[in-house]
């Protein structure tokens, strides 16, 4: 894991690539909205989605969320590039969830599918 | 001794009947939440010495009472003193030690309480592995704190005392003094945190109002199922006693708030299981309904979307089970969730049927169709591994996965007729039945519920067609009955085994075929004179008390007794009820997982498999769906029929309060089909 951080990078990415989707069917029984807390260095970097039976927004605003997730930025690339499962780091402790879990597992259906092991 | 069980959900106790702990690392004593062991050794001694027990007091599923005296049970040392020790579950346990002086004199007693955790993950005792993370104890606030860590992955386990106690990094000690004919008591609490603990907002009410609650809960539970009158015990007795074990059975997936689903048994199973969790759901529909919907809800949410080789996961697969423990956590087992199994997919779709055909819930059908659509997909696509149209299996993941992912999931389980094992993929006959059935309840579905003709259309059809293949390719015609599967090379694999049973229950058999099936059920091959056995007597791999291949299953029965009723052999199913009815009172009204298949004339009582998961949700289950198939209950439109075919023993029996879309309804029966011949 590298600890320089990079502008472009997997987690980027990840939400700009939700953000050009508008719409995702997995997520089309799912209502609320997530924040993800990433911490990188001196200052968190924070997203903000907004799911609306499938309809997805993305931006930087900092609202109180449904499900905020606390991470490593340097883990949450990996999660992006499917590289980590997200619900067994939740278990190992190395991502901290808060709110509603039910949004987290439906989330889950929207991170790429896992790299080669 | 015997151990002794208690539980809530996924919390639960194994001790020995002294209540004290002292667990091997191989060895499922200790108190396990979340699939892990927070407490491996808690043993109270008085004055150095352990205690014995009297007698022991089940008060409920989540609470026990000790009455204890000192002295090692063969000469009672001190019988001046009298303990009891009452232990309730709450998060973790909370345990009320009382001690009685009986004597004329005061006594000094040093009272300790050794406490140790070895954090095991559930997977580790039952495969006896080492741990890769660091233990500290310490003394903090009062508190025995024992803790275990692994780098982000930290559990603990704290212990206090409401008396004033010593503590040190092994334990508690209390030095009492009691005078002549006093007692002195103390509160013990012990409470595990787990980073899980962040994502539980319950809320928790103090430990008196959470025991209130809980008795409250039960009684509600007891209050709302349909009431029983019958005049034949075995059927009183197993039924209360299902009602209380399903009820303990209940399990809540942090995603289900407080609405629950049934794990599948203790203590190896108290999680959430596709396969067992759909059976229990449906076996339960016409006694608690609730539990279907959120086995339905919860599967769904955890619906396979991606193809993970790891996890045997495909789009649209529905989940084996799910674990918690540092295993899963560290993926050195895969169970976050597992996908390895091939039944629950179809069954998923044909509990959300069977569900609304029970309670007329529109809205979680619509709620579900996409998963339900991405079942049937599955079914289709990802499932039919050699692409002739039928469901089969083969692992990805080769060193973790599980090989047979069919009920029977045990290593020996599907066999030729001379014993030798088919390779994979391996369709075996069962899972194409589920298929059909999914299939024709799902067209039901989408023209009521969906509202489209012509998916409704395009199901009939395929299910139409894969059931006259099935009886094409799968039927034995010399010997009257189907294969247990179909191998590799699509080759029929001829044992005589259970699975036939399935098959009647789904409706996939030709109606010129069922009578054959059914003698084959009935015969002297499967029919032991307790149940049908899982493999029939004079096959290869036949034995009594081989796991799958010849032991009796009363959840596997109950089914097959569905199934004989679907085809309309009364007097047959109402046989296969009353003998596993008459097997559950030889264990106080609670069905094992299975017992032997000896000849019931050669062993006079059923025979119990040795192996420690009692009560087993399913087993639990089997009793009420064997009451549903003796009454004959099927909902037809908006109404219940009733149709009632019960052995000789039952003079009487009433079923009051039978809840469905209908609302309540009572239903009756007589006794009037013999058992000659059977026993």
């Amino acid at each position: 894991m590298s600890d320089v951080t990079t502008v472009s990078d997997a987690t980027t990415e990840f939400f700009e690539s939700l953000r050009d989707r508008g719409h995702e069917p997995l997520l089309g029984r799912a209502n609320g909205t997530f924040r993800f807390e990433l911490a990188n260095g001196e200052k968190p970097e924070r997203w903000l989605v907004a799911v609306d039976k499938g309809d997805i927004t993305v931006s930087r605003a900092a609202r109180k969320a449904d499900c905020t997730i606390y991470a490593d930025r340097a883990l949450f690339n990996r999660i992006a590039a499917g590289e980590v499962n997200v619900w067994t780091a939740v278990l190992r402790g190395a991502l901290a969830v808060e709110g509603d879990p039910e949004l987290l597992v439906m989330f889950q259906r929207i991170l790429p599918e896992p790299r080669e092991r | 001794m015997e151990n002794v069980k208690i539980l809530d959900g996924n919390t639960f106790v194994v001790s020995d009947g002294s209540g004290d702990i002292e667990a091997s690392s191989s060895d499922p004593t200790g108190l396990f939440v979340f699939d892990t062991r927070f407490l491996s050794r808690w043993i109270l001694t008085i004055n150095g010495q352990r205690l014995h027990a009297l007698s022991t007091d089940d008060l409920s599923y989540f609470q026990t009472r000790f009455f204890l005296v000192p002295g090692t049970g063969t000469v009672y040392i001190d019988s001046k003193l009298s303990v009891i020790r009452e232990r309730t579950l709450a998060e973790g346990f909370h345990e009320e030690l009382t001690i009685f002086n009986h004597d004329d004199h005061s006594v000094e007693l040093t009272v300790r309480i050794e406490a140790a955790s070895d954090f095991a993950d559930l997977f580790e005792v039952k495969d006896a592995l080492q741990k890769k993370g660091v233990y500290t104890n310490s003394v903090e606030h009062e508190q025995l704190l024992l803790k275990y860590a692994r780098g982000t992955f930290n559990r603990a386990t704290s212990i206090s005392s409401t008396s004033a106690a010593e503590i040190d990094d092994r334990g508690l000690t209390f030095l009492v003094r009691l005078a002549p004919a006093t007692s002195w008591s103390t509160g013990l609490n012990v409470s595990p945190s787990t980073t899980l603990s962040v994502l539980r907002k319950r809320g928790l009410p103090p430990h008196s109002h959470r025991v209130e609650a809980m008795e409250h809960d039960l009684a509600v539970w007891l209050e709302h199922a349909p009431r029983l009158s019958c005049d034949w015990e075995p059927l009183t007795v197993s039924y209360q006693r299902s009602l209380v074990d399903l009820a303990a059975l209940r399990f809540s997936p942090i995603t289900a708030g407080r609405k629950s689903l049934p794990a599948a048994g203790l203590p190896w199973f108290m999680t959430m299981f596709g396969r067992d969790s759909i059976f229990t759901s449906l076996q339960a529909l016409p006694f608690a309904p609730d539990l279907a919907a959120t086995t339905l809800s919860q599967l769904a949410l955890r619906q396979g979307t991606r193809c993970d080789d790891f996890r045997d996961e495909d789009p649209g697969r529905i989940l084996h089970e799910l674990r918690y423990g540092e295993l899963t956590a560290f993926e050195e087992r895969p169970h976050s969730p597992y996908y390895g199994c091939v039944d629950a997919t179809p069954l998923f779709v044909v509990l959300l049927d069977e569900y609304e055909r029970w309670t007329g819930n529109h809205k979680l059908v619509h709620d579900l169709e996409t998963e339900a659509r991405a079942a049937i997909a599955w079914i289709d696509g990802y499932a039919d591994l050699q692409g002739n149209g039928y469901i089969a299996y083969k692992r990805r993941n080769t060193e973790t996965g599980l090989e047979n992912q069919c009920w029977k999931d045990s290593w020996d389980s599907i066999s030729y007729h001379d014993g030798t094992l088919p390779a994979f993929p391996r369709a075996t006959c069962e899972l194409q039945g589920y298929a059909y059935d999914a299939k024709v309840r799902a067209a039901r579905l989408a023209r009521l519920i969906w509202k489209d003709e012509d998916y409704a259309d395009e199901l009939e059809h395929q299910a139409g067609e894969l059931k006259r293949r099935f009886n094409r390719d799968f039927w034995i015609d010399d010997r009257g009955y189907f294969a247990l599967a179909l191998d590799a090379d699509g080759r029929q694999v001829d044992a005589l085994a259970s699975n036939n049973g399935h098959l009647l229950w789904s409706g996939i058999v030709d109606k010129s075929k069922a009578k054959s099936v059914m003698q084959h059920l009935m015969g002297r091959r499967l029919f032991s004179g307790w149940g049908i056995r899982t493999l029939a007597d004079g096959e290869g791999r036949y034995n009594p008390i081989g796991y799958h291949v010849g032991t009796v299953w009363p959840f596997d029965n109950s089914f097959i007794a569905w199934g004989l009723r679907r085809y309309g052999f009364k007097d047959e199913a109402a046989r296969v009820a009353a003998c596993i009815l008459e097997a559950a009172s030889y264990f106080d009204g609670r069905l094992p997982e299975a017992f032997g298949g000896y000849e019931r004339s050669l062993t006079r009582y059923p025979v119990q498999y040795p192996t420690a998961c009692s009560p087993q949700a399913w087993s639990t289950g089997a009793p009420l769906l064997l009451l549903r198939t003796m009454l004959g209950l099927e909902p037809v439109g908006d109404h219940l029929v009733v149709d009632p075919a019960l052995s000789v023993e039952i003079g009487h029996l009433e079923l009051l309060d039978i809840p469905g879309r209908w609302g309540r309804i009572d239903a009756f029966g007589r006794g009037r089909v013999e058992m000659a011949g059977v026993r």
